[in-house]
C-alpha cells in the first residue's frame, strides 16, 4: 500500500509541475500585453516600463517562471494588481464557490431524484409528462436568464431575498442561506434536470428487473419495493452522474457568481482573465489544477482501499 | 409711450419679485434638504469595475478615483463647474515670474486618519515618493517638478525644471493626494492599509467583493459627514447592479447601462442622475504611425492617411446625431471637440469653430472625388467585441457607404486593440478617453509629436509649438487662444475625428440625499446621508 501511495503521489507531483508550466505559458499566450491592460489609460513608456518591471515581465520567461514557482513552493503566490496577496484572496474565495456547489448539488439531487422516481413510478401519466417537460426546460434555460428572472421576482418585486452579494455562514447563518438560495437554485436547476432523467431511466430499468418482481411476489409493500430495492440500485447511477457533474457545476458557477455578485472562485478567475492580472491568474489556475490532481489522487486511494485488486493490478502493470 | 414704459417697469418689478420668491423657495428647499439628512447608516455603492491598488502613487483606474475621493483628500479639488479649488491647500499656488517656482500654502490643524499631523513635510514626503517610487504612475504626471521644499509647516515650494501650467490640475487628482508619512514608514504595503486625510478611513477590502470605509474621527470637517460607513461593492455585471439597486441591496449605482436607464427613470423610488463627462469618444486615424508609438513617424500610405480630402469626407459623411440616436438611444452628447461642454474651457476654445452634427453626403462625395482616389477603403478597428461597438461599426459603415467610402469593420478585444494601436497596425480605431480637467490632458498626449498616446502618429510642428506654448503659458486668456488655434489645426488635419462625449447615468435611491456627480464622472458622497 505504501509503495502504491508513493507512486501515485509522485505521479501527481509530476502532473502539478507540468500543469504549472502549461499555466505559465498558456497565460502568456493570451492576446494583449498585460502592461497595457494594467496601465489602464496610462500608456506612457515610462509607466509601461515600471509596470513590466514591477511584475517581472521585463525578465526572460524561464527567469520569470523560476522566480514564480520557487515563491509558490514556499506558499507565496505574490501580490496581484491591487497589491493584495494572491494566496489570501484564493483562500478567502474558494470556500464560497464550494459552498455554492454543495448547496446546488443538494438542491439538484433532492429535486432531480424525487422527480425521477415519481416520473418512473407513474410512467405515461400526467406527472411523468410534467416532470419530463420540466427537465427539458431546466436543461434548456440559460443560467443568466433564469437568475435575472428570479432576481426580478424574489428580490425586486417581492423583496423576499437579497438580489446579490454574500455573507459568510459564520457571520450570519440565516443571511448566508438567504444570499445563496437563489444562486444555488439556479445552479442546481440544470443538475436536477440531468438527475431527473438519469433517475427515471435507472428506475425504469430497476422496476422491470427480476429482483423487483420477486420482491413484489414476496408481498412487500410498494413503498419498500420502490424505496429499498429499485431506488437503492438506481442511486449508483445517480451518484456517478453527480460526481461527473461536479466539474461542470464549478465552471457553471462563474456565470451564477457573476449574476448574483458572489465573490467566489469563478468570478475571481473571470476578473483575473479580463484584467490580464498574470499573478492572480497563475495563482488561481495553479490552485485549481492542484485541486483536481489532489482529488484524483484521493479517488485513486479510495478505490484502492475499497477494491484491493486495483492496487494489485496497478502494481502488476508497473 | 409713457404708459408702456410704466407697464414694462411694473412687469419687470413683478418678474423680479417672482424670481426672488423662486430663489427663496429654492434656497429654503436646499436648506431643508440638508437639515433633513440624519447621521449614521451605511451607504452601499455598486461599482462598475474593481479599483486597482488603493495607493495613489500606483493607482491607475478611473473607478479607484471614486473610492479615493472619500478617503484621500488632495491639495486641490474641483467644484461643480470643474473649476480647480483648494482642498488641503488654502489657496491656488503662487507662481513665480519665471513660472518655475510654485508656492503652496496648506491647511493647519489637519490630521491624517491615523491621528498624525498633516503638514508641509508630509506633502514633501508624498510628492517625493510619487516622483521616485518604483512603479509610480504619478512620476510622469508631475515630472516637471525638480525638487520639493517645506520651509515651514504650512508652506510647500515646488521647483520646476520647466514651466508647466497643467501642474495645478495634476495636483487636483491622485498626484495631489497626501499620504500619511507614518503609514508609509510602517514598512507594509500601503495599498493594504491606506491612510490619508479624508472624511472616511479605510476599514477593509475583500478582493473582488467590497471595500469598506468608516467615518473618520480625525477629519477636520467631520460635522458635515453624516454616514457612519460606506461600502463599495464590486458589481461588474450591469444588469445585476441595476437589479440590486431596485431591490435595495445598494443605494447608489455607478454607471447604469443605457438599456436600463428608461426602467430606472420610471422607478419612483430611484433618482437617475445624469453627468455629461469630460471624456470623449472618437476615431483615431493612423496617419504616420508606421513603426510604432513614439518611433519616427512617416505616412502609412493608406487612403485615409495619405489624403486629407478622404479624412474630411469621412467626417462629413458621419451623422453624429443619428449615431447617438441609433447606437446609444440618444443618451450621449454628440460633438466635434476633445473638450466637453461641461468644461469651463469649452465655450472660449470652440467659439466660432464649425461643428456639423449632421451628415453632409454631397460634400463628402465631392471631397472623395477631389481626392483622386477611386473607391477609397478604410479598415475600422473597434475597441471591443460587444453589441454596442458592433452597432457603432455598422452605422459608420452604412454612413460612409453613402459617400462612396467602403469601410470594413474589425471588432477587437480592447487590450489587443490598444496593442495594435500602439504598434500602428490599424487604419482607424474607434476608442475613447475618460477626459481630464485641463485641456492639455485631452489634447497634448494624442496629437503632439512627443505625445505618449499619439497612436495616430501625427506630427505637425506648428501644433507642437502651440501646445508647448499652452503648457508654458499661465493666463487663462493666452491658453484659451492657443487651444483654440490647436483645435483649428486638429479639425483641419483630422488625426482624430471626435464623435461624442459620453453621458453617464447614476442611480440613487430616494432615501439618500447629498450624492453629487460632477462632469468628472466621480461619485461624491462625503456629505451624503439618509433622509429623516
Amino acid at each position: 500500500m505504501g509503495g502504491f501511495l508513493l507512486r501515485k503521489a509522485g505521479a501527481a507531483l509530476i502532473v502539478v509541475f507540468l500543469s504549472s508550466i502549461v499555466v505559465f505559458i498558456g497565460i502568456r499566450a493570451l492576446p494583449g500585453d498585460p502592461a497595457v491592460a494594467l496601465g489602464a489609460e496610462n500608456r506612457d513608456p515610462a509607466v509601461m516600463a515600471a509596470i513590466r518591471h514591477s511584475y517581472g515581465l521585463d525578465k526572460p520567461l524561464p527567469v520569470q517562471y523560476v522566480k514564480w514557482i520557487s515563491k509558490a513552493l514556499r506558499g507565496d503566490l505574490g501580490l496581484d494588481s491591487r497589491q493584495l496577496p494572491v494566496g489570501h484572496t484564493i483562500v478567502t474565495r474558494l470556500p464560497i464557490t464550494l459552498e455554492l456547489a454543495f448547496l446546488a448539488i443538494l438542491i439538484g439531487t433532492v429535486i432531480g431524484v424525487l422527480a425521477g422516481v415519481i416520473a418512473a413510478v407513474r410512467r405515461g401519466k400526467l406527472s411523468d409528462h410534467t416532470a419530463t417537460a420540466s427537465a427539458l426546460v431546466g436543461l434548456s434555460v440559460p443560467h443568466f436568464w433564469l437568475g435575472l428572472m428570479m432576481i426580478i421576482a424574489f428580490a425586486v418585486d417581492l423583496h423576499w431575498l437579497p438580489a446579490s452579494g454574500y455573507v459568510s455562514f459564520r457571520a450570519h447563518p440565516i443571511g448566508n442561506l438567504e444570499h445563496l438560495l437563489m444562486p444555488s437554485l439556479v445552479l442546481g436547476t440544470g443538475l436536477s434536470a440531468v438527475l431527473m432523467r438519469q433517475t427515471r431511466s435507472a428506475m425504469l430499468n430497476s422496476l422491470s428487473a427480476d429482483y423487483v418482481r420477486t420482491a413484489r411476489a414476496k408481498g412487500l409493500s410498494e413503498r419498500v419495493v420502490i424505496g429499498k430495492h429499485a431506488l437503492r440500485n438506481s442511486l449508483i447511477t445517480v451518484t456517478t452522474v453527480v460526481g461527473l457533474q461536479l466539474g461542470a457545476l464549478i465552471s457553471g458557477a462563474v456565470i451564477t457568481e457573476q449574476i448574483f455578485v458572489i465573490p467566489g472562485f469563478g468570478r475571481l478567475t473571470l476578473d483575473a482573465v479580463n484584467e490580464r492580472d498574470y499573478t492572480l491568474l497563475q495563482g488561481v489556475v495553479l490552485v485549481a489544477a492542484t485541486g483536481y490532481v489532489v482529488v484524483n489522487l484521493l479517488v485513486d486511494v479510495a478505490y484502492s482501499l475499497l477494491n484491493p485488486r486495483i492496487r494489485v493490478t496497478g502494481a502488476t502493470n508497473q | 409711450m409713457k404708459v408702456s414704459i410704466r407697464r414694462f417697469a411694473s412687469l419687470a418689478l413683478v418678474a423680479a419679485c417672482v424670481a426672488a420668491l423662486v430663489a427663496a423657495v429654492a434656497a429654503a428647499r436646499t436648506t431643508r434638504s440638508s437639515a433633513d439628512i440624519k447621521n449614521g447608516g451605511t451607504l452601499t455603492i455598486g461599482l462598475a469595475e474593481e479599483p486597482d491598488a488603493l495607493d495613489p502613487t500606483l493607482a491607475r483606474t478611473f473607478v479607484g478615483r471614486i473610492v479615493f475621493l472619500a478617503m484621500c483628500e488632495k491639495l486641490y479639488d474641483l467644484d461643480s463647474h470643474l473649476n480647480i479649488v483648494p482642498q488641503l491647500a488654502t489657496a491656488l499656488p503662487q507662481v513665480s515670474k519665471d513660472k518655475l517656482t510654485y508656492t503652496i500654502k496648506v491647511r493647519n490643524g489637519v490630521k491624517f486618519n491615523d491621528g498624525t499631523t498633516f503638514n508641509a513635510a508630509a506633502v514633501k514626503t508624498t510628492l517625493e515618493r510619487d516622483l521616485t517610487f518604483k512603479g509610480s504612475v504619478r512620476a510622469s504626471e508631475i515630472s516637471p517638478i525638480n525638487s520639493v521644499d517645506a520651509p515651514n509647516a504650512t508652506t510647500v515650494v515646488l521647483h520646476l525644471k520647466a514651466p508647466y501650467s497643467p501642474l495645478t490640475a495634476q495636483l487636483a487628482d491622485r498626484a495631489g493626494m497626501i499620504l500619511s508619512p507614518k503609514a508609509l514608514a510602517s514598512g507594509g504595503t500601503f495599498a493594504q492599509n491606506p491612510v490619508c486625510v479624508g472624511p472616511f478611513m479605510f476599514k477593509d477590502r475583500v478582493a473582488g467583493d467590497h471595500i469598506t470605509l468608516v467615518k473618520s474621527p480625525y477629519y477636520y470637517d467631520k460635522a458635515k459627514v453624516h454616514l457612519a460607513s460606506v461600502v463599495y461593492r464590486i458589481m461588474t455585471d450591469p444588469s445585476s447592479r441595476t437589479q440590486a439597486l431596485r431591490a435595495g441591496d445598494i443605494q447608489v449605482e455607478d454607471r447604469i447601462q443605457s438599456t436600463d436607464v428608461p426602467t430606472l427613470q420610471k422607478d419612483s423610488a430611484i433618482t437617475v442622475k445624469k453627468a455629461i463627462t469630460i471624456g470623449y469618444q472618437g476615431l483615431t486615424i493612423n496617419i504616420g504611425n508606421k513603426n510604432g508609438l513614439l518611433k519616427p513617424y512617416s505616412n502609412v500610405g493608406t487612403d485615409i492617411a495619405k489624403s486629407q480630402f478622404i479624412r474630411t469626407a469621412f467626417d462629413a459623411a458621419l451623422d453624429r446625431t443619428t449615431i447617438n440616436k441609433v447606437v446609444f438611444g440618444g443618451l450621449n452628447q454628440p460633438d466635434c471637440y476633445p473638450i466637453a461642454p461641461v468644461s469651463p474651457w469649452y465655450k472660449p476654445t470652440t467659439k466660432g469653430l464649425a461643428c456639423d452634427l449632421h451628415a453632409n453626403v454631397n460634400l463628402a462625395k465631392q471631397l472623395v472625388k477631389a481626392s483622386g482616389i477611386a473607391n477609397p477603403t478604410v479598415s475600422l478597428m473597434l475597441g471591443g467585441t460587444d453589441p454596442v461597438n458592433a452597432r457603432l461599426g455598422q452605422v459608420i459603415q452604412s454612413m460612409e457607404s453613402a459617400a462612396g467610402i467602403k469601410v470594413s469593420v474589425t471588432p477587437t478585444q480592447f487590450t489587443t486593440a490598444l496593442n495594435r494601436a500602439d504598434a500602428g497596425t490599424f487604419e482607424a480605431f474607434a476608442v475613447g478617453w475618460s477626459g481630464r480637467v485641463d485641456p492639455d490632458g485631452n489634447i497634448f498626449g494624442f496629437v503632439a509629436t512627443p505625445g505618449t498616446l499619439n497612436d495616430s502618429g501625427f506630427t505637425n510642428s506648428k501644433l507642437d509649438y502651440i501646445l508647448n506654448g499652452a503648457r508654458k503659458s499661465l493666463t487663462t486668456k493666452s491658453r484659451t487662444t492657443l487651444y483654440r488655434a490647436a483645435m483649428q489645426i486638429i479639425h483641419r488635419q483630422r488625426p482624430l475625428i471626435y464623435l461624442y462625449h459620453p453621458v453617464n447615468y447614476y442611480g440613487v435611491t430616494k432615501k439618500v440625499d447629498g450624492v453629487q456627480i460632477y462632469g468628472d464622472g466621480l461619485i461624491r458622497i462625503n456629505n451624503a446621508g439618509y433622509t429623516k
